[in-house]
């Protein structure tokens, strides 16, 4: 049971927007997509739904092979960024649509009582009789959920649904779609090029990059063990700092300064070009309660920019080429263009290959 | 280069409807400050950003520029730059000229054109791109454009941004956000930037208004706004998650919230009879351990959301339910039993909606 994928591709006007991807989802599962934007998420949405074909490939849905069945034909419900309702009929009737269209017939007391369920979920029951131009764009935006939701369709599609939204309401919708998710028995697919959307939402990630699924797996084993440079790099905000290193002699050298035995990284790799990939909360201004930090492992950098947002400290660096962003979890009242000592923890570097851009080597421990 | 005021400000878009857009406005922004104003969508903060670039005209109140009365004034009077949340370029136009077309308007000779444009186009990383077609561009490109043509005549006086970021990936954000600082920096020139996202408000401004509701709740640095937000709301609003809010309840010497009781002077609690009474503290600001600890709450852990850099755990203890924040390597279990510390300073009393002076307690 569940979804698959199978070596799908698409052109578009000679240009191969997803290039033999494949991708089993489980039942169950809260998946989200990261990429950034034009990278083939929406492409991709809009063949699971049906609403367009891919060009080679296969979409099997709890055994049955869908590929050829229309949009109205599947049990699919999707969720675009822009909100998409009936302007002319009242939410009521906007969130009854999808019943009154269906195949399947629904009683007029059925209809009711569904659609009175997902507004009460959604808590927009106030708001059944009005027209959706009279909400708010946070309400409309629950109105098309509703939709999406009122059928209990099997396969859930949300394509950035909170794209447009206050970053406060993010957060409150954020907390009902993983609660509306947890009722249901569908699988839900959210693409984002948001990090903390995946974060706090799914229990699955996947990475798309150059129209394929790099990387799946729990969401907090793909955050913690990037299998690419990609995937750090889409999956991280503040992004995450890559340094270019030549390993050699039992450790990767960044910088004649900055030498990195690669038993303080318990890597053991071969001679060659690497990048080492570390997260800016693992990159320390001083050595006080992490003591556990060996100082020699550290750069002087300048400061470029340093942006206080409540008790965090997100400080812009730079080193010859290099830029450098580290995350200190308290104030640091610093003046711009002054000489930092940036302290690494060796044992948080992500060791990718500087050709294929594979992750070769990480200590990371995947817990939870 | 400006100093704005709004002095008892405020808008109705129906004359005599009393359906008050904005209300009470006394805000003024010194000459070359960076700021912000903060809130939901339909707080009024666009309708504020309107006032100040003379797009529309309060029913009530007066704008000062530098002084000067220019509450009749418009946009093109009072040389007030604007840059929208969509970016505003001629498409079949080339960047260079983009750029130009401010100075060209104004009569701008051949000479003056080139210097400025390649100024301009320096300090915002436009100079390869000079001569391409703005339509070749992509969204980050574009509107580092709108915003070069906002600054690009020197008699601007102030900038004002309207979500600038809004259809910008989350990474070139961060580009564009130092960009920003930059430009601040080297042009001196006062800037309000609307925003809903704490996030850029907090980043960008050393002087932040938090809005609701028309209002302006509290203005000041993002560190004040974090360290004593004047209102719950403003608790809210500021952090990810907010400000933990709990309703309490007068009792002899203190407040109860929950099964908690905290103590305070009496002078403090003098006239709180009959006000609504909250209690605030910020979930980066309570301290737990797992060995027991004196006055702690025992506090079982309901939840554990990684959010990146942090994990936030949901703790129940002492009839309350609040979320703390703690590092990301923590190692917490749901179910785990921790104890909960609420240091005093942190702790913020409201009544009626504003935060309590001299909160100081005693030892609870």
């Amino acid at each position: 049971m569940g979804l698959s994928l199978k070596d799908i591709h698409k052109v578009y006007e000679g240009n191969s927007k997803l290039a033999g991807l494949d991708m089993e989802v489980e039942d169950g599962t809260f998946l989200s997509i990261i990429a950034p934007t034009g990278t083939g998420k929406t492409t991709l949405m809009r063949i699971i739904a049906g609403i367009e074909a891919p060009t080679s490939g296969q979409i099997v849905v709890d055994g049955q092979d869908v590929t050829g069945v229309h949009v109205r034909d599947r049990n699919v419900a999707m969720v675009y960024q822009q909100f998409v309702n009936y302007p002319s009929l009242n939410v009521f009737e906007n969130i009854a649509s999808p019943l009154r269209v269906s195949k399947q017939k629904y009683s007029k007391k059925e209809i009711t009582e569904r659609v009175e369920r997902v507004a009460e979920q959604l808590r927009i029951t106030e708001f059944l009789q009005r027209l959706p131009q009279e909400l708010s764009g946070g309400q409309q935006q629950r109105v098309s959920i509703a939709r999406a939701i009122v059928k209990d369709a099997r396969i859930i599609l949300l394509d950035e649904p909170l794209g447009n939204l206050d970053y406060k309401l993010r957060e409150d919708l954020r907390l009902e779609l993983k609660n509306l998710a947890a009722e249901r028995n569908a699988i839900f697919i959210y693409a984002t090029p948001e990090p903390i959307d995946a974060l706090t939402m799914a229990n699955h990630a996947a990475i798309l990059h150059d129209g394929q699924i790099t990387q799946y797996g729990p969401v907090r084993e793909v955050y913690r063990k990037p299998n690419h440079i990609k995937s750090g790099e889409y999956f991280s905000d503040p992004p995450m700092n890559f340094l270019p290193c030549r390993i050699e002699n039992g450790q990767a050298v960044v910088t004649p300064e900055l030498k990195v035995p690669l038993s303080a990284m318990k890597a053991d790799v071969s001679a060659g070009d690497y990048v080492l990939g570390i997260r800016p909360h693992h990159l320390y201004i001083r050595i006080g309660r992490e003591s556990q930090l060996d100082e020699k492992i550290s750069l002087t950098a300048e400061l470029v920019l340093a942006e206080i947002v409540g008790s965090d400290t997100t400080m812009h660096l730079s080193h010859d080429a290099l830029e450098l962003t580290a995350l200190s979890r308290d104030l640091q009242d610093r003046s711009l263009d002054e000489e930092l000592t940036v302290y690494f923890d060796p044992e948080q570097f992500h060791i990718f290959a500087a050709d294929s851009g594979e992750l070769v080597s990480s200590a990371a421990a995947v817990r939870r | 280069m400006a100093k704005i005021e709004l002095i008892d400000v405020a808008h109705e878009y129906q004359i005599g409807s009393g359906d008050y857009a904005v209300k009470d406005i006394n805000i003024t922004w010194n000459d070359g400050v960076s700021s912000a104003l903060l809130g939901p969508s339909g707080c009024g903060k666009t309708t504020l950003l309107k006032i100040i670039s003379g797009l529309l005209r309060p029913s009530e109140g007066t704008v000062l520029l530098d002084g000067e009365d220019v509450t009749g004034l418009s946009p093109q009077e009072r040389n007030v730059a604007q840059v929208f949340q969509f970016p505003v370029v001629y498409e079949t136009l080339s960047v260079f000229d983009n750029l130009a077309f401010p100075l060209r308007n104004r009569g701008a000779n051949k000479q003056e054109v080139r210097e400025r444009v390649h100024e301009i186009a320096e300090m915002l990383d436009l100079q390869d791109l000079l001569k391409k077609g703005a339509s070749s561009l992509g969204a980050a490109e574009k509107q580092r454009i709108s915003l070069g043509r906002g600054i690009v005549r020197k008699d601007t006086t102030a900038v004002l941004f309207d979500e600038p970021l809004t259809v910008i990936d989350p990474h070139m954000k961060w580009h564009l956000r130092r960009k920003l600082k930059e430009l601040h920096a080297r042009l001196g020139l006062t800037m309000v930037y609307v925003t809903h996202d704490q996030h850029e408000a907090l980043t960008f401004a050393e002087q932040v208004t938090v809005m609701d509701v028309g209002e302006a709740l509290q203005t000041g640095s993002p560190r004040a706004l974090h360290t004593r937000p004047a209102a719950p709301f403003v608790g809210y609003f500021i952090g990810s998650p907010g400000m933990n809010l709990f309703d309490a309840t007068l009792q002899d010497d203190g407040v109860m919230v929950g099964d908690l009781k905290l103590s305070y002077p009496s002078e403090t609690l003098q006239g709180l009879g009959g006000k609504k009474l909250q209690v605030g503290i910020r979930p980066e600001f309570i301290e737990v351990r797992s060995d027991p600890d004196d006055g702690a709450i025992k506090s079982t852990v309901e939840a554990v959301n990684l959010t990146g850099s942090s994990l936030i755990l949901d703790l129940a203890g002492k009839g309350l339910d609040f979320k703390v924040r703690v590092m990301e390597d923590a190692d917490v279990n749901e179910g785990d039993t921790l104890y909960a510390t609420f240091p005093d300073e942190r702790v913020i009393l409201y009544a009626d909606g504003r935060a309590v002076k001299s909160t100081l307690k005693e030892a609870a």
